[in-house]
């Protein structure tokens, strides 16, 4: 309770102490990934699917945020919510041919990366609505009504980085939400034993929807703030190394913990930019920290010092 | 009648574990299943939960056909079972177990309600159901060991709180598969008496063993299965003494 408190006070006061871009920035790219990260977690973690379909959930809202709003005059918020919903149907579809096939484990995780390469095969080749490989320049900022001074753009590190903390708080807060009532433990019931929860009367399928459907709708507001927030958007954005990243991310911070993934996502963002590594060196990074994760700490960071202090305490 | 079973079958390719089985349950019995190893007792009742599909016949619940059904559409219906092997949440505590199973519980005591307990809105309902799960442990014998992790549990506890996970489901009948099986003399005393206290409560219950002197102190009524037949059916004095069942335990010699 303690260090969660610090964790995030430290987080919510940083940019007075930090004034550099350079830092704030990789906060910024560390909150985004983060949401993706923890609402990962609820159906990797907490629920116990490998899902390798949050990319294409990321990149499909980051279009259709975009598009909606160039196309549709939405403001961005509005914007966002289409694009939830449609992730939640695209989830719902996709979850249900896994779910009612019993897929599991790694055929789960093949089957819905190959629904995510279906996506972004469709996003490339699209090129009268996403201008294929090019990508699209994103050229708004999202608007945001400020006491005293009217509707402003939200604009500059500072801005970006206390509007990505809140999203990545209020992402946390809803899932912390969720796992504590009775659906959360019916998403542990079937992480750590199908067959019992089955007995217990928990309809595995509908509960493994609903963790799937509600970890890709809050996972969609990330894609919408990400193009945003780096004024471009690819179909990169939709491929297996954002799975990958993500991934590691929870891996790393703790997968099973809500802050766990926030960690992963603090670390491996901004490792690269303090040693200042290519990008090929990078993928080598994350490849040698995941191996490291699995072998010596399969609790990640978090899940690690909980241990410790469970045992110290005891 | 609370439950029937009519002409249940079940082959698996070639071998007909279950053969036209046909017997019921009223509410309020205790009805044992026996039978030795391999005569289709774990079969016939996973069947009546929905586990198993039958390849024939009908399990019927309260009037209504239910061999179709999922297992959680069955619980949800009152009809719960237990493992053989004890299945638990090994990573998680006694306590902790207990309130997973509180899944059903839980839906019957706030029915939509329970949208307010996701914004932290229903402490009335965690109190019952703190209350029930407290309850519960102590009618299992478990209220020692309720932080203890589950995986650290001995054998006979493993089996107890699955006793104590299925009781928290709110079943009107619990079908037992096997519970004294790999229980020490004074183990089983202890699951017959906690038995007893569960069938006083109100549930139905039908269990199969192939331990029949357990048996014979907890059913009123006893059927015998032997290659997937049912072979005598009656009180436990009556169907022990049967010289089928003799045969089929023991051998022809002793019939």
């Amino acid at each position: 309770m303690i260090a969660r408190a610090i964790f995030w006070g430290a987080l919510a006061l940083l940019p007075l102490m930090v004034k550099t871009d350079f830092v704030l920035t990789i906060f910024i790219y560390a909150f985004i990934f983060g949401i993706l990260g923890v609402t990962f977690d609820l159906v990797f973690g907490f629920t116990g699917q490998l899902s390798m379909f949050h990319p294409a959930v990321f990149g499909v809202s980051a279009y259709m945020t975009h598009l909606l709003v160039v196309n549709a005059k939405l403001p961005f918020w509005l914007a966002t919510l289409p694009a939830a919903a449609t992730a939640v149907v695209l989830s719902i579809v996709v979850g249900g041919i896994c779910f009612k096939f019993r897929l599991k484990t790694f055929y789960f995780a093949v089957v819905t990366l190959a629904f995510s390469e279906m996506a972004r095969l469709i996003v490339m080749n699209w090129n009268s609505v996403t201008n294929g490989t090019l990508g699209l320049v994103v050229s708004g900022k999202p608007t945001i009504w400020w006491p005293g001074a009217g509707v402003v753009a939200i604009k500059g590190p500072v801005a970006w980085y206390y509007l990505t903390l809140v999203w990545l708080a209020a992402t946390v807060f809803v899932c912390a939400r969720v796992l504590r009532s009775w659906m959360g433990r019916a998403f542990g019931a079937i992480r750590l034993n199908e067959d019992l929860a089955r007995t217990l009367g928990i309809n595995v399928f509908r509960y493994k929807l609903v963790s799937f459907a509600l970890g890709s709708a809050l996972a969609s507001f990330a894609g919408g703030l990400y193009g945003y927030y780096t004024g471009y958007i690819d179909p990169g954005y939709l491929g297996i190394n954002q799975s990958m990243e993500v991934l590691a991310m929870v891996l790393l911070g703790g997968q099973g913990t809500l802050t766990g993934p926030i960690v992963g996502s603090l670390v491996l963002t901004g490792l690269p930019h303090v040693i200042d590594l290519r990008a090929e060196a990078r993928a080598i990074l994350y490849g040698a920290i995941l191996i490291f994760t699995i072998l010596v700490m399969p609790r990640g960071i978090v899940g690690t010092l909980r241990a410790w202090r469970a045992r110290r305490a005891a | 009648m609370l439950l029937e079973a009519r002409n249940l079958t079940k082959r698996f390719l070639g071998l007909v574990a279950v053969s036209d089985v046909s017997f019921s349950v009223d509410a309020g019995e205790i009805v044992g299943v026996i039978g030795p190893n391999g005569s289709g007792k774990t079969t016939l009742l996973s069947m009546m939960a929905g586990m198993l599909p039958p390849s024939d016949g009908a399990v019927v619940w309260k009037g209504e056909e239910i061999q179709r059904l999922r297992t959680d559409v069955i619980a949800a219906r009152g009809l719960v079972k237990t493992f053989q092997n004890p299945q638990v949440f090994a990573e998680l505590s006694v306590v902790d177990n207990v309130l997973v199973a509180s899944h059903l519980a839980f839906k019957h005591a706030l029915g939509t309600r329970r949208a307010l307990d996701l914004v932290g809105l229903e402490h009335r309902a965690d109190l019952r159901l703190a209350e029930r799960v407290r309850e519960v442990l102590a009618l299992c014998n478990l209220a020692d060991a309720t932080d203890q992790l589950a995986g650290n549990l001995s054998y006979g506890e493993e089996k107890m709180l699955g006793v104590a996970m299925a009781l928290m489901c709110e079943p009107e009948m619990l079908l037992l598969d096997e519970p004294a099986s790999g229980l020490g003399r004074e183990e089983i005393e202890n699951l017959t008496s906690v038995l007893r206290r569960v069938h006083a409560a109100g549930t139905t219950l039908c269990l199969v063993d192939h331990k029949i002197g357990f048996l014979r102190g907890l059913a009123e009524r006893v059927i015998a299965l032997n290659y997937g037949r049912k072979i005598a059916e009656g009180t436990p004095e009556k169907v022990l003494v049967d010289p089928a069942v003799v045969e089929a335990y023991l051998g022809r010699a002793h019939a």
